[in-house]
């Protein structure tokens, strides 16, 4: 018997909504899981999701890019790539491996949610494949760093990372709770796949995958390609529900759930994906700055998608325009500075030449955050090492989680939004951040930061030590400096 | 006399600091436990010059012999150390 084709017969089938007798539709689709926010069913079923596929088609096209990317990996596993790459490439292979593959088995829960609970049929097919993307992203990415595990116990992050309490660790939980784990289905659909994986991850897999042929990591571009395909077809749920919602009457709700995801995906670029581009890459293999991909790839792509929409851009805009020139310079010095807490080895990315190439790219530069390395720089060359690692904690932010960072040197200017709730005095890195917070205090106001933890005793004894304890770090797993610190000694050679 | 964890904003420096004073001390030797963090390590030392104490954003500074318990400063407030000329 000859079979239909998909678009003879995917139409009439996706719509799989029916009127229940039996139970209420309220029973089904409870309003704390589905969030439709009172618009009535049938307005659900004009979803049109811009990307068609059946399951057999699902099937066939994730086998071959599953066949793709572990055949490239089995064929390259003799070229022991990783023992010759840079290892600022290592690092950031690192730190991607943990920040991102757990998340991915929890977006599998998210797009379950979807898959069960959104009104929309459209949405829910849709969210089954998105579901199954997320359990592959999680698989592959665990598997590919699994085999580097005899290279270092840091590769052991991928998978540990997001069990521990590390201090980025936490942040990123705090993120993905906020936007992904603990939202109902429509605001999944719009927090995660709209504002994180339209906006920013797609973006994000594309770069890190060029950035990877760059560097001669073919398994690692094979990989993130073939992820990247699924993302940007499975990131696309939030638009039709978008509509649905801007039509009727939901334009302000949509906005503001727009405008929080935004703002805490930009914050975990700053600190994962800045200091990579910026600092991490070898200086002959970076092809545009942090700040010029983010103009590029995100900023105009967000302006276009949202005006597109109907929808306004965040009222923050400007702030964050001007951040992407501030924010991950901070966040890279507090990582460097603070290494042991973590589970890469970052790279300083502030040789000669790459300080010319910063304030090529950030003018002023030098004057800002090159005071502050100039200090560490000497404290390296004349061996006060002690100096450059930290004897306490840096104070977060009970948003993002991140350190409270700003601009050092001549142009000083470091603010903390301070805000007292119900007797507690709460630490903002930003304006925003403390804008999320007021959107809905009771959602935030318990979360203890590391900081908070630590002023209540959680981590003992309190010192680095308790600290590096507290986050799950062994010896052989903390971080240090990338280049063994040669980096500085050419400043030495310069001198002399 | 207790332990008293303020937050130190030190001019010059990118980052806020954790610092634990105590609240007998006076803010001459809060700046100097905060400059600890900081001094020598991401900023420049500046002799010469005196570490003042404000709070945060704020411009009129604190008595340099006034005691954390009588500045009214809460606990985990966020201060300011700035250079000034003696």
């Amino acid at each position: 018997m000859a079979l239909m084709n998909r678009e003879e017969w995917y139409d009439l089938t996706k719509l799989t909504n029916w009127t229940s007798t039996y139970v209420g539709e309220e029973d089904i689709f409870p309003e704390e899981m589905s969030g439709c926010r009172g618009i009535p069913m049938e307005a659900w079923e004009v979803y049109d999701e811009p990307y068609k596929v059946s399951y057999d088609e699902y099937v066939c096209t994730q086998r071959e890019k599953d066949a793709g990317a572990y055949s490239v990996k089995a064929a390259l596993e003799r070229d022991a790539f990783v023992d010759r790459a840079d290892p600022g490439w290592v690092s950031t292979m690192q730190q991607h491996y943990g920040a991102i593959a757990v998340n991915e088995y929890a977006a599998s829960i998210a797009e379950a949610r979807m898959a069960r609970f959104a009104k929309a049929p459209g949405n829910r097919n849709m969210a089954i494949f998105g579901m199954l993307d997320e359990v592959r992203h999680g698989q592959i990415q665990l598997y590919f760093p699994h085999s580097n595990t005899k290279r270092s116990r840091q590769w052991d992050w991928a998978h540990k990372a997001m069990h521990t309490n590390e201090w980025a660790s936490i942040a990123a939980r705090h993120t993905f709770d906020d936007i992904m784990m603990a939202r109902d289905s429509l605001a999944v659909s719009i927090m995660l796949t709209f504002a994180f994986e339209t906006g920013f991850t797609n973006m994000q897999f594309l770069g890190l995958a060029a950035d990877a042929a760059e560097n001669g990591d073919h398994t690692f571009a094979s990989l993130i390609s073939s992820i990247q395909t699924d993302e940007s077809r499975h990131a696309q749920q939030g638009g039709p529900n978008l509509e649905i919602m801007i039509a009727n009457g939901h334009k302000e709700e949509a906005q503001k759930l727009i405008d929080v995801a935004i703002w805490r995906s930009w914050k975990l670029f700053s600190v994962l994906t800045g200091p990579a581009m910026d600092y991490y890459t070898p200086l002959a293999h970076r092809k545009q700055s942090f700040k010029e991909f983010m103009q590029e790839w995100i900023v105009a792509q967000f302006e276009r998608q949202l005006l597109d929409l109907g929808l306004d851009l965040p009222w923050y805009w400007d702030t964050f325009i001007n951040d992407i020139s501030i924010t991950h310079h901070g966040m890279h010095m507090g990582v460097w500075y603070w290494r042991p807490t973590v589970w890469w080895n970052p790279a300083a990315g502030v040789s000669p030449d790459e300080r010319d190439w910063l304030e090529e790219k950030y003018p002023g530069w030098n004057q800002r955050w090159g005071r502050c390395w100039d200090v560490i720089t000497d404290n390296i060359n004349a061996g006060r090492m002690e100096l450059t690692f930290p004897e306490t904690l840096p104070t977060v932010c009970n948003m993002c989680q991140l350190p409270i960072v700003g601009i050092p040197g001549d142009d000083w200017d470091v603010k903390d939004y301070q805000y007292e709730y119900e007797g507690r005095l709460y630490h903002f890195g930003s304006e925003v951040d403390l804008w999320c917070f007021k959107t809905d205090p009771q959602r935030y106001q318990h979360h203890m930061s590391i900081v908070d933890r630590f002023l209540a005793g959680e981590i003992q004894p309190m010192d680095l030590h308790g600290a590096l304890t507290y986050m799950g770090l062994q010896p052989g797993e903390m971080g240090d400096d990338a280049h063994n610190y040669a980096w500085a000694a050419k400043f030495q050679s310069e001198v002399a | 006399m207790a332990l008293f964890p303020l937050h130190s904003n030190f001019q010059g420096d990118f980052v806020i600091n954790v610092v634990a004073v105590d609240d007998g001390d006076t803010m001459d030797q809060v700046a100097e436990k905060c400059a600890y963090h900081s001094v020598g390590r991401r900023v420049q030392a500046q002799p010469g010059k005196v570490m003042r104490v404000r709070r945060h954003q704020d411009q009129s500074l604190f008595p340099r012999a006034m005691k954390v318990l009588e500045s009214k400063l809460r606990p985990t407030e966020t201060i300011d150390i700035v250079f000034l000329d003696e």
